[in-house]
């Protein structure tokens, strides 16, 4: 096997891991100036979204593609540890996504913050793992990649070193993410007890085919626990209540990341994992999940997931109403979407994991948006309160009018990238009959509750006066005057970042066919593989 | 040859796991609590280990350097672990969870 | 036959019983001293199941390492390493929680069935020709991993200067 066919597919996590080391490299030697390093770490990351955005066929860019089209949504066989999908691809697309945009914010750190080497390292890293969970087709490889990208987040979230507050959050986060591997690992253990193997195709078919020799109650406590495991990942509603915590303690920057980014790690597994099983339920003839001696787990799973999916929704809804402050509410808001695109999944329908890609897709613009923009406006001086940014839209016409229409977006108000993508994924969970009706009726009215608590944000943005002592508070903390950076206090990088956000989410809401085509395309190759 | 039943090893390793969550939930001491992490992550490592003993053949040895690969991961993190627990050791003098409470729940 | 039940069921009981122990005692370095027993059973235990590369790399990693790192752990961050801490309360909840998993996991065993099987031993050889190359990307995701992990933690711990 030569090096091109051996090495020639992985042409973006190469891109990746050479940056990441090339930027370990530049601390040794001391260039630690976040421009350059930041560079760095933008230019790879770009390069690696044009060489992914190739492999999907974008035609413009046919040249850089890496991955040989023979390969992508090969049926597979043996027991190979990654496989290329066009599924994984796009998913690969959104991950870098989340990464370019939360570079392209850090440009704008302030100067006198130190750790730049080191932040974009881990974080390039972190994005490594992303992209190897997107092609995992093995149990074991895709909780190492999750692990990949666990281990350099919780340093990331501590990288201030001594915010004792950002060091508190990666404390509860470490716990917390160790755990919920240690419980992946227990239940890919039992199914490797059941089966004699951990490679999720290989596992569909065992347990198609397994009669009167399958373990039912071994293989439903091994799902169970990689529910639990990777449901903590996801941020899915019993096992959330570290994210907001994390997410509020943790560096703003990072928080983006987390929300926007690594979170979707989790969501992304869910359909590696949970998806064979619930697909090969349609061959299946029997009702009963409990045939004597095996066990239809699609339906076990279903059920159970849209459980998660309605509990997660209307708890974080409920939640990110009570909240005061902007972090914690937009956290809450960050937990009840994940209970949306969990709707695709317990449908199981190609339409409805096309809606469900085309949620986190949006997840990712508006949440990595939102929490930039906090950012920035925190750098401004305004106070963590929901009320502290009374009349920011006055004063702040474009900042407040991009936010706006991330929040009005995450709410789902038509003419945004939200609306579209609610809309495909809801008409599919009807289309699917049975109970998922259902599913997307409670989808439509915790919908309908989360528009209080942006709409909450919108009018203190527009409408209300700012009060002088609001703006008091907080504008001179450290003693020393921070340094005014240009387009207003933003910097060049955070304010593109959210510029390009701002005007994605209208384009695509506008405009979503090319988008929407190609993730449904996608969708029904990965159905046809039998996921 | 040995012969052994499964039953007793899977015994062993659902204490073990319970042993773990039961840690994690109640101990306040951060190196408990890792060790309680421990505690858990060495019974899914015994979970493959017994499984490829009575699997055999190929998957057999699957099994065996999961456990290998597992084995070198957990110190990874018990290592991260750690750099944490010294950078908040420095930043608030203390590593015990309870104590460190500005966060709400 | 019986003797191979017997040395099972002694290293399980020891097992469960340094697991709890560590967790209770109230000085920390009995703490240690309790999952450093725990962690040359479990290796004992491999050995018993024919795995003794595994058993080696439990001593080696576990009983070695792991343990010492944490020892390091009690050392840095207190100020008398004898000291004792304050009792904590059990709660119902968190007993209850663990003692649900069990069952639910004990209700696996009746699956199998309770008479001896065969264990199969293997070839170390064999383990490193499948370790390195049919499942070679474990082994570089690991390494990945560390490769955060060892930059991360450095930093994390590192004076600077500011």
């Amino acid at each position: 096997m030569d090096l091109q066919s051996f090495a020639g597919p992985f042409v973006p996590e190469i891109v990746l891991l050479a940056a990441t080391l090339l930027v370990f490299l530049l601390d040794v030697v001391r260039v630690r100036d976040n421009e350059i390093v930041g560079a760095v770490a933008l230019g790879s990351v770009v390069l690696a979204l044009l060489l992914v955005l190739a492999d999907l066929g974008f035609a413009p860019l046919a040249v850089l593609a890496t991955v040989p089209s023979s390969s992508i949504d090969a049926s597979v066989t043996g027991a190979p540890l990654y496989s290329f999908t066009s599924l994984g691809l796009v998913f690969q697309g959104l991950f870098l996504l989340a990464a370019l945009l939360v570079c392209l914010a850090s440009l704008s750190r302030p100067k006198d913050e130190r750790g730049a080497p080191i932040f974009y390292g881990l974080l390039l890293l972190a994005t490594l793992g992303m992209v190897l969970v997107a092609i995992a087709s093995d149990l074991i490889f895709l909780l190492l990649a999750i692990e990949l990208v666990s281990v350099p987040t919780y340093l990331l979230v501590a990288y201030s070193r001594r915010d004792a507050r950002a060091l508190e959050a990666a404390m509860k986060f470490y716990i917390i993410g160790a755990l919920s591997t240690t419980l992946s690992f227990f239940g890919a253990s039992l199914l490797y007890g059941a089966y004699g193997t951990t490679n999720l195709h290989a596992l569909a078919t065992a347990e198609a085919a397994a009669g009167t020799a399958g373990y039912p109650v071994l293989v439903l406590l091994g799902y169970g626990f990689l529910i639990a495991g990777l449901a903590f990942k996801a941020t899915l509603v019993p096992f959330h209540a570290w994210a907001v915590d994390v997410y509020d303690g943790a560096p703003t920057d990072v928080t983006a990341f987390l929300a926007g980014g690594s979170k979707k790690v989790g969501l992304f597994a869910f359909f590696l994992v949970f998806l064979a099983p619930i697909l090969f339920v349609r061959t299946m003839a029997s009702g009963s999940p409990f045939v004597t001696g095996s066990v239809a787990v699609g339906p076990v799973l279903q059920i159970t997931l849209a459980f998660l999916a309605v509990v997660t929704m209307t708890l974080g809804n409920v939640l990110a109403l009570l909240q005061k402050e902007m972090k914690r509410m937009l956290a809450y808001s960050s937990i009840s979407q994940a209970g949306y695109m969990l709707i695709g999944i317990a449908v199981g329908t190609a339409p409805a994991l096309a809606g469900a890609t085309l949620q986190i897709l949006a997840h990712v613009l508006m949440k990595t948006g939102a929490f930039l923009v906090v950012g920035a406006v925190a750098a401004l001086g305004v106070g963590p309160l929901i009320d502290d940014y009374k009349g920011l839209g006055q004063k702040r016409p474009l900042l407040g009018v991009a936010f706006g229409l991330m929040l009005l977006s995450l709410a789902g108000v038509p003419l945004t990238v939200g609306f579209v993508s609610k809309f495909v994924l809801f008409s599919a969970a009807v289309q699917a009959k049975g109970y998922f009706v259902w599913l997307a009726v409670a989808g439509l009215l915790n919908s309908a509750l989360s528009v209080f608590y942006y709409a909450r944000v919108l009018k203190v943005l527009f409408f209300d006066v700012a009060e002088p002592r609001a703006l008091a508070t907080g504008a001179v903390v450290g003693g020393s005057e921070p340094e005014i950076l240009p387009v207003g206090g933003l910097g060049y990088g955070r304010a593109a970042a959210i510029a390009l956000v701002a005007v994605v989410v209208v384009v695509l809401g506008v405009y979503p066919q090319p988008v929407l085509g190609a993730i449904q395309n996608a969708a029904q190759h990965f159905v046809n593989l039998g996921g | 040859m040995t012969d052994l039943s499964v039953v007793g090893f899977l015994g062993l390793s659902s204490a073990l796991l319970a042993v773990g969550i039961f840690g994690v939930l109640t101990r306040r001491n951060f190196i408990l609590l890792l060790i309680s992490i421990e505690i858990a992550m060495n019974a899914a490592i015994l979970n493959f280990v017994y499984f490829a003993g009575f699997l055999g053949g190929t998957s057999g040895l699957t099994g065996q350097a999961i456990a290998v690969v597992l084995i070198g991961f957990a110190a990874t993190e018990v290592a991260v672990g750690l750099g944490i627990v010294l950078a908040l050791n420095r930043a608030k003098g203390t590593i015990n969870v309870a104590q460190a409470t500005e966060l709400r729940l | 036959m019986i003797l191979e039940e017997l040395a099972f069921v002694f290293l399980a009981g020891i097992a469960v019983v340094t697991a709890v122990l560590s967790l209770l005692v109230r000085e920390l370095v009995h703490t240690i001293l309790w999952i450093a027993i725990f962690f040359v059973d479990l290796s004992a235990i491999y050995f018993l199941l024919e795995a003794p590369f595994l058993g080696v790399l439990q001593l080696g990693v576990y009983a070695g390492a792991v343990t010492v790192l944490l020892l390091f752990g009690i050392m840095v961050t207190r100020k008398r390493i004898f000291s004792r801490e304050a009792a904590t309360g059990i709660g119902a909840v968190p007993v209850g929680l663990a003692l649900v998993t069990f069952i639910f996991l004990i209700a696996a065993v009746g699956e199998f069935s309770s008479a001896p099987g065969t264990i199969h031993s293997y070839n170390p050889s064999d383990l490193s020709q499948n370790l390195f190359n049919v499942n070679g990307p474990w082994l570089l995701l690991l390494g990945l991993i560390m490769l955060g992990a060892v930059g991360g933690a450095i930093y994390l711990v590192r004076e600077g200067r500011e």
